[in-house]
């Protein structure tokens, strides 16, 4: 029986988590979404969306027999009126792709997205290796620049999305200011594929910036916390404040001939604006520190280092990794504590934002880690924040809890869940309180 | 509503909770509260109750479930769209007692707030550690920072600093069961679904919300803030897009059509050029490093489009005094008639002349007055169609035309309300802004938080067979 109308050359498999092989699926159209969704609904299998595949060991692994389907067919740009400052474009488009096309009018996504190859699918096709638009709404991927210019909820203004009937609907509109209806934009950014597929979004869009310069200033583990707090309270306006651990730190820049003291952290300012707000900031940030003078890459010898800083967060030769969220003054006490109990892990933090990635190295065991992990979360909590395990061997997610603890609002999730996907069609069980 | 001797229960159980200072329930003291900005429509509530915690809001919440009425929140009641109209009647929960500031964080830039605060007390608050609440509706000295959570407000600066879902970090909420739930918190990336951004905009139908947790923003160090004068509203329009296209994000870009600058005019004395076809605040703000480059870019963009002048605010007293003929616009519109209705569109911005010549044709095809001023900006249109509304068949072309206006938005691709919400006032625009499958799934999402229905019925959605009869009389309104 034809149960997949989309494209099946592919004919090929993919495991998550350990779970299958699931076979692809690859739809053409929304049309074509469609027919897969009803299809899966009749015969009640799961479907699980995929993009560029880099963000596949995040999460629980399936817990239902199903398809993956591959959404890069859908990769077109539906409107891109610049003048307006806003674009709609389909789910399967590379972001890469989208950030070329908007420069082309000087215009970008002010989001910074790693853009490291696949980690779990082979590199079969042209473009396979890239992250896409809907793989990191449904992520929630951010970076370095999410300090001044905030996270993807602050940017999409429209979506449509394949429901579990295989309607798809949406919400929002392609105008940068809307109150009608409920802003469901916000639901499904994060949602991990667990609400429906998202097919189509429109964002509005910044220009780019004509000066962008980053400042580094390396210190000692005693003095970050000072630090971090000078350069925060500073007169300057950094949209980007980086403390990388004294590993991340030669590991992440080794590439980019940062000058780096023996067993120092490096703190790095970000500033974007004018030529002369960008230059004044520099020289204004050198200043205030007085005794330390930063390293100042401007302009386009900022630009590798902008990199090394963004794709830090996929760094591909680790096992485990995890974030934490706090409040932004808990954040150099949460990396030293980290670098105390666990020496070789690499830790870099979004100190203004109070983000932490680190990418445990080393010989690490399942219940090493998961000791580990108890009382970084317990630390987190005192911060008013979690942490979440966003890589680990598959075979460990039985006792490592990725998503750590539930909180008091996790079974209002799960109710906003049942009434979106009553039957479990969409990426069952990988999500938060295995919604 | 409830049967008499049930509704005597009703106020017997609420004054146990609140205290015979927070309810009322005599007929002169209802009146008040049976409408908002938006007066065309009256309801009153059976009782409105003013509770100070979170646990008499509960015990509130779980009194209407047992008797079966409904209830809805409210702030200070400067909806422009019904949002605080109690359809139905049943208990009114003010929530105008619950105004503590009760944590400030200056280094996390968190505040949390009872959802009572006004939006302007924090923002004074804040002033000498040089923070504040970056969304500043026009009404800001009047509405609640819970109002302008339920309605996900906007104001003149949202262009380059966003709305307020922008700035709310979570929530704590009453469901209409009585369970309190806390959603998101001061820091950024709880996992999970992002409730408190679908909650932000929800217009008080998922519950009572009872506790805040905003983002403060650093004041700017400094501003520039410019008059562009123009001799009509495209070039002023293209003025606009040149801006932004040249990569400068204004804090404000307002437009003043000369109609409304008349009316400002001999209102405030600032000295517009009555003459004017269009006017343009344009206002940078930042770091004072740079602002001038910025400035100076933007009278060449204004005089590359034929302004006829770009004037500049020289000291804050100007500064501030242009500010006020923008903000008390409205106000000054009654200079020019009796009655005044604003509408709430939206248009892709390059859409702004053609809607102002859509605006244009239609004030002289029902033979009405419009004037414009609006959040060029963000292509958040506010116009202004005068009137007097003791003539009867003039009300009528008001909403017509009033109605005209929208259904353009919506076929520029745009909404039919940018700030207000949607209200009842807008609730038969939705199946034009969204099909039955849009729809669906937004009465589903209410559905996992208010299933019955009870709490702030009749908004936001039409629903099947309770469809409100709307009385169409004139109103007034200020933005």
């Amino acid at each position: 029986m034809e149960l997949w109308p989309g494209d099946r050359s592919m004919g090929s498999t993919l495991e998550i988590d350990g779970f299958g092989p699931l076979p692809l699926v690859r739809p053409g159209s929304a049309a074509e979404l469609g027919e897969i969704v009803r299809a899966a609904a009749s015969n009640g299998s799961a479907l699980y969306p995929l993009g560029g595949g880099t963000k596949l060991d995040l999460g629980n692994p399936p817990t239902r027999q199903g398809n993956v389907v591959d959404m890069r067919a859908l990769n077109q740009v539906i409107d891109f009126p610049a003048r307006d400052m806003t674009v709609t474009v389909q789910a399967g488009m590379a972001v890469a792709s989208l950030q070329e096309i908007l420069a082309h009018e000087k215009l970008r996504l002010p989001i910074d997205v790693a853009s490291l190859r696949s980690l779990t699918l082979p590199a079969r096709r042209e473009g396979a290796q890239q992250s896409t638009v809907g793989g990191v709404l449904a992520t929630n991927e951010s970076g370095p620049r999410r300090l001044g210019f905030g996270t993807l909820r602050d940017y999409v203004i429209g979506i449509s999305v394949m429901n579990d009937e295989g309607r798809e609907f949406k919400a929002g509109g392609r105008v940068v200011k809307n109150v009608a209806g409920y802003d469901l934009c916000k639901l499904l950014v994060g949602s991990l594929g667990t609400l429906g597929i998202i097919t189509q979004v429109t964002f509005k869009l910044r220009p780019l910036a004509d000066q962008h310069a980053l400042a580094a200033i390396p210190c000692a583990a005693e003095s970050l916390e000072e630090l971090v707090n000078r350069i925060h309270g500073s007169r300057t306006r950094p949209v980007a404040l980086e403390a990388l651990n004294p590993s991340a730190a030669s590991v992440a820049l080794g590439q980019v001939s940062l000058p780096l003291p023996t067993g120092h952290w490096m703190v790095i300012a970000g500033y974007e604006g004018n030529h002369t707000a960008v230059e004044w900031q520099v020289r204004e940030l050198a200043k205030e520190l007085g005794a330390v003078t930063p390293e100042v890459r401007i302009g386009d010898t900022a630009e590798p280092l902008w990199q090394a800083l963004i794709e830090f967060n996929a760094w591909p030769e680790t096992k485990v990794t995890f974030k934490a969220n706090l409040l932004p003054s808990a954040t150099a006490a949460f990396c030293a504590a980290v670098d105390r109990l666990a020496p070789n892990t690499l830790t870099k933090a979004h100190a203004g934002s109070g983000i932490v990635v680190g990418h445990l190295t080393g010989d690490w065991t399942r219940d090493r880690t998961a000791a580990f992990l108890a009382v970084w979360r317990e630390l987190a909590g005192k911060a008013q924040g979690r942490v979440i395990v966003t890589r680990c061997p598959w075979e460990w997610k039985n006792v490592i809890n990725v998503w750590g603890p539930i909180g008091g609002d996790a079974w209002l999730m799960r109710e906003v869940k049942e009434k979106f996907d009553p039957h479990g069609i969409f990426n069952p069980g990988r999500f938060y309180h295995g919604i | 509503m409830p049967a008499l001797s049930q509704s005597t229960l009703l106020f017997d159980r609420l004054l146990k909770i609140v205290g015979p200072e927070g309810v009322l329930s005599a007929v002169s003291d209802l009146v008040v509260y049976e409408c908002d900005g938006y007066t065309i429509e009256k309801h009153r509530p059976d009782a409105v109750v003013f509770p100070t915690t979170t646990d008499q809001v509960v015990e509130i919440v779980k009194l209407c479930g047992e008797c079966g009425v409904p209830f809805l929140p409210r702030g200070a009641g400067t909806s422009l769209a019904g949002g605080c109209l109690p359809v139905g009647g049943g208990v009114m929960i003010s929530l105008t007692r619950m105004k503590r500031i009760l944590e400030v964080n200056c280094r996390d830039r968190y505040a949390v707030i009872e959802p009572g605060v006004v939006n302007l007390w924090l923002t004074n608050h804040l002033k000498p550690q040089g923070f504040h609440f970056a969304p500043d509706p026009s009404s800001q000295g009047a509405c609640t920072i819970g109002g302008n959570v339920a309605t996900n407000s906007g104001g003149p600066h949202t262009l380059k600093y966003g709305v307020t879902v922008n700035h709310v970090l979570g929530l704590e909420i009453v469901l209409p069961d009585g369970r309190v739930v806390r959603t998101g918190g001061p820091a950024e990336d709880y996992p999970g679904f992002d409730l408190t951004g679908v909650i932000v905009g929800s217009e008080g139908t998922f519950g009572v919300v009872t506790k805040i947790w905003v983002r403060i923003t650093r004041n700017p160090e400094a501003y520039r803030t410019l008059l562009g004068v123009f001799e009509t509203v495209d070039d002023a329009t293209n003025t606009i897009s040149d801006i932004i296209g040249a990569g400068i994000i204004p804090g404000a870009l307002e437009m003043l059509d000369n109609l409304i600058l008349q009316a400002v005019e001999a209102a405030f004395h600032f000295g517009f050029p009555l003459d004017a076809g269009a006017v343009l605040i344009m206002e940078v703000d930042g770091l004072e490093a740079g602002l001038d480059a910025d400035a100076e870019c933007i009278i060449e963009i204004a005089k590359e489009n034929r302004a006829r002048e770009v004037r500049r605010a020289s000291t804050e007293a100007e500064r501030l005094l242009l500010w006020k003929s923008r903000k008390q616009a409205f106000g000054a519109v009654g200079r020019l008639a009796p009655s005044y209705c604003t509408q709430d569109g939206v248009v892709p911005r390059t859409k702004l002349p053609h809607i102002l010549r859509v605006i244009q044709e239609i004030g002289r095809r029902y033979d009405l007055r419009i004037a414009n001023v609006f959040h060029a900006g963000d292509g958040n249109i506010h116009p202004i169609v005068l009137f007097d509304e003791r003539d009867a068949a003039q009300v009528k072309r008001v909403l017509a035309a009033s109605h005209e206006i929208l259904d353009d938005c919506i076929a520029c691709g745009g909404s039919v309300t940018g700030e207000h919400g949607i209200g009842v006032e807008k609730i038969d625009f939705m199946p034009k802004l969204f099909s039955p499958d849009d729809l669906a799934m937004m009465i589903r999402l209410r559905s996992a938080f208010n299933p019955e229905g009870r709490c702030s019925p009749a908004k936001m959605l039409p629903t099947a067979g309770a469809c409100i009869e709307q009385s169409k009389a004139g109103r007034r309104a200020a933005l």
